[in-house]
């Protein structure tokens, strides 16, 4: 009788470690997603700002700029899911990479002062943001680890945990290596 | 930065012809040192041999005027080797630097860099290089930080032990991107794996464990930062890499933190750097060029770790 309490007393402190443990994993990850949201809010800003600088000189980028300011309206405007977030996230690194690639045929705007300050603070902006995604990843994998890791992914399944998705490298990003290199 | 090719080169057309007057000093110190131990040795043994006072007070007398004109000479040796050789080496790599063979990174700077948590008792060190390289300024010098333990035995005496904390280059350098607070890299040796058990007791003073992505770098270091987002700010995949590198590349413990936008750096080092060797001849390539190899491991830096590169908002 006093081993069966014994066992059921060890398997129940477990139970709520092992629980607590996946919440704490849980909303760290949550907590890194706002991180992104933060970082991402900071590049919302210096679009228009971006936008305003480049426009008179590019004339044949009108497009994507105008796509630029679209998707940072969208984002801005609330009420959109994370995927969506991350979705225009990546959608705005990429055509904003574009821009700083066409900046190439515009020599007197490459030149300007004011070009310059704004290109180091996006620089700065981008870097911070994949710092925010690489943290969330990191957290994210921690996650996703103890859902799928016996003995935990019984804790997890029980109280219907999720894995969440991964932020992947894409294209524009690793683009947008090469972008910086070229201002070396 | 300059190659061991362009050193060579300066080496033989410039420095090498001034470094033979400074070596046949070097000859007679050696020199003047045989004869002194024969000064000492010799008298001894008269005296031993004879027991007489005038065989003592002659051989204490000889000992003395050469000791005193070893000393002197030494001494003037010394600061010459330090302002002919390793100064002129220093100017060579780049007329923007400046060398002070007394000076040293003072304790206030040690204690910023977080990278060390023991209280330091004795503090010294020497060869401070400061200037800027391009658009990063940074300095470095030798030092030696130590702490001390006092047991007293059953019959009541003390005994005093010094144990060294950090030996070897300190480099302090502006980082090429704005940041506040602190970021701690250190190797991953067992001392601080074992001071895990103290960070979840609560009662470490270092930072939260921060674990990067990067395999080859996480194997060899551990990672403290008070800001996760930060830590991987300054820790670019770029700059992990560059770390394993320069680790790869040096063989040394190397020791790093990142406090209010200036990344410090401790290369450990079991000898004394900058030192004239006696036994060595100064007009020997070999010699001089380890000397070179030690500055330019210090200076590169700002190159190993690409902080010229100001493509952020800090210039």
């Amino acid at each position: 009788m006093l081993i069966l309490i014994i066992v059921a007393g060890v398997l129940i402190l477990w139970l709520i470690i092992s629980y607590n443990s996946l919440v704490l994993k849980r909303n760290s990850a949550k907590k890194a997603f706002a991180s992104i949201d933060v970082m991402a809010k900071k590049r919302y800003d210096l679009i228009p700002n971006l936008v305003a600088a480049v426009q008179q000189y590019m004339k044949h980028e009108r497009e994507t700029l105008t796509r630029i300011t679209e998707t940072r309206a969208r984002a801005t405007s609330g009420n959109i899911s994370d995927e969506e977030k991350i979705e225009l996230d990546q959608k705005l690194s990429r055509d904003v990479s574009g821009i700083m690639i066409a900046v190439e045929n515009y020599p007197e705007l490459k030149a300007s002062a004011n070009f310059i300050q704004l290109q180091g603070s996006l620089n700065e902006v981008e870097e911070q943001l994949s710092a925010a995604r690489r943290f969330y990843n990191s957290a994210v994998i921690d996650l996703n680890n103890a859902i799928q890791m016996f003995p935990t992914n019984i804790v997890a399944s029980a109280f219907s945990f999720q894995t969440k998705k991964l932020f992947e490298s894409t294209e524009p990003e690793r683009q947008n290596v090469d972008v910086k290199s070229l201002f070396n | 930065m300059k190659t061991l090719e362009d050193f060579e080169n300066y080496f033989l057309t410039s420095l090498s012809t001034d470094l033979e007057i400074l070596d046949k000093r070097r000859r007679l110190i050696v020199k003047r040192f045989l004869i002194l131990i024969f000064a000492i040795f010799l008298p001894s043994i008269a005296a031993f041999i004879f027991t007489e006072l005038i065989a003592i007070l002659v051989a204490g007398i000889v000992g003395s005027i050469i000791l005193y004109f070893f000393w002197v000479r030494d001494k003037l040796f010394y600061n010459d080797f330090k302002s002919q050789v390793i100064n002129r080496i220093v100017n060579f790599i780049s007329p923007a630097l400046s060398y002070n063979p007394n000076g040293f990174v003072n304790l206030s700077e040690f204690k910023t860099s977080r990278i060390f948590m023991t209280s330091v008792d004795r503090y010294n060190g020497d060869d401070l290089v400061e200037g800027k390289i391009d658009r990063t300024e940074f300095r470095f010098s030798e030092i030696k930080a130590e702490y001390k333990t006092t047991t007293t035995d059953s019959k009541g005496k003390t005994r005093t032990q010094w144990h060294t904390i950090f030996r070897g280059l300190f480099v302090i350098a502006d980082f090429n991107k704005d940041f506040t607070g602190s970021t701690v890299v250190l190797p991953n040796s067992f001392g601080h794996r074992f001071g895990f058990l103290k960070r979840i007791m609560g009662i470490s003073r270092r930072e939260k464990l921060v674990t990067l992505e990067d395999i080859d770098f996480t194997r060899q270091f551990n990672v403290y930062g008070d800001d996760q987002v930060q830590a991987r700010y300054i820790l670019s995949t770029s700059l992990m890499e560059r770390i394993t590198n320069f680790k790869k590349k040096h063989k040394n413990n190397i020791y790093l933190s990142f406090v209010d936008s200036r990344m410090y750096l401790g290369i450990s080092h079991n000898n004394n750097l900058f030192e004239p060797k006696y036994l060595k001849s100064l007009t020997r390539f070999d010699v001089v060029k380890t000397y070179f190899d030690d500055l330019s491991l210090a200076t590169g830096i700002v190159d190993d770790m690409n902080l010229n590169r100001r493509i952020w908002t800090k210039q």
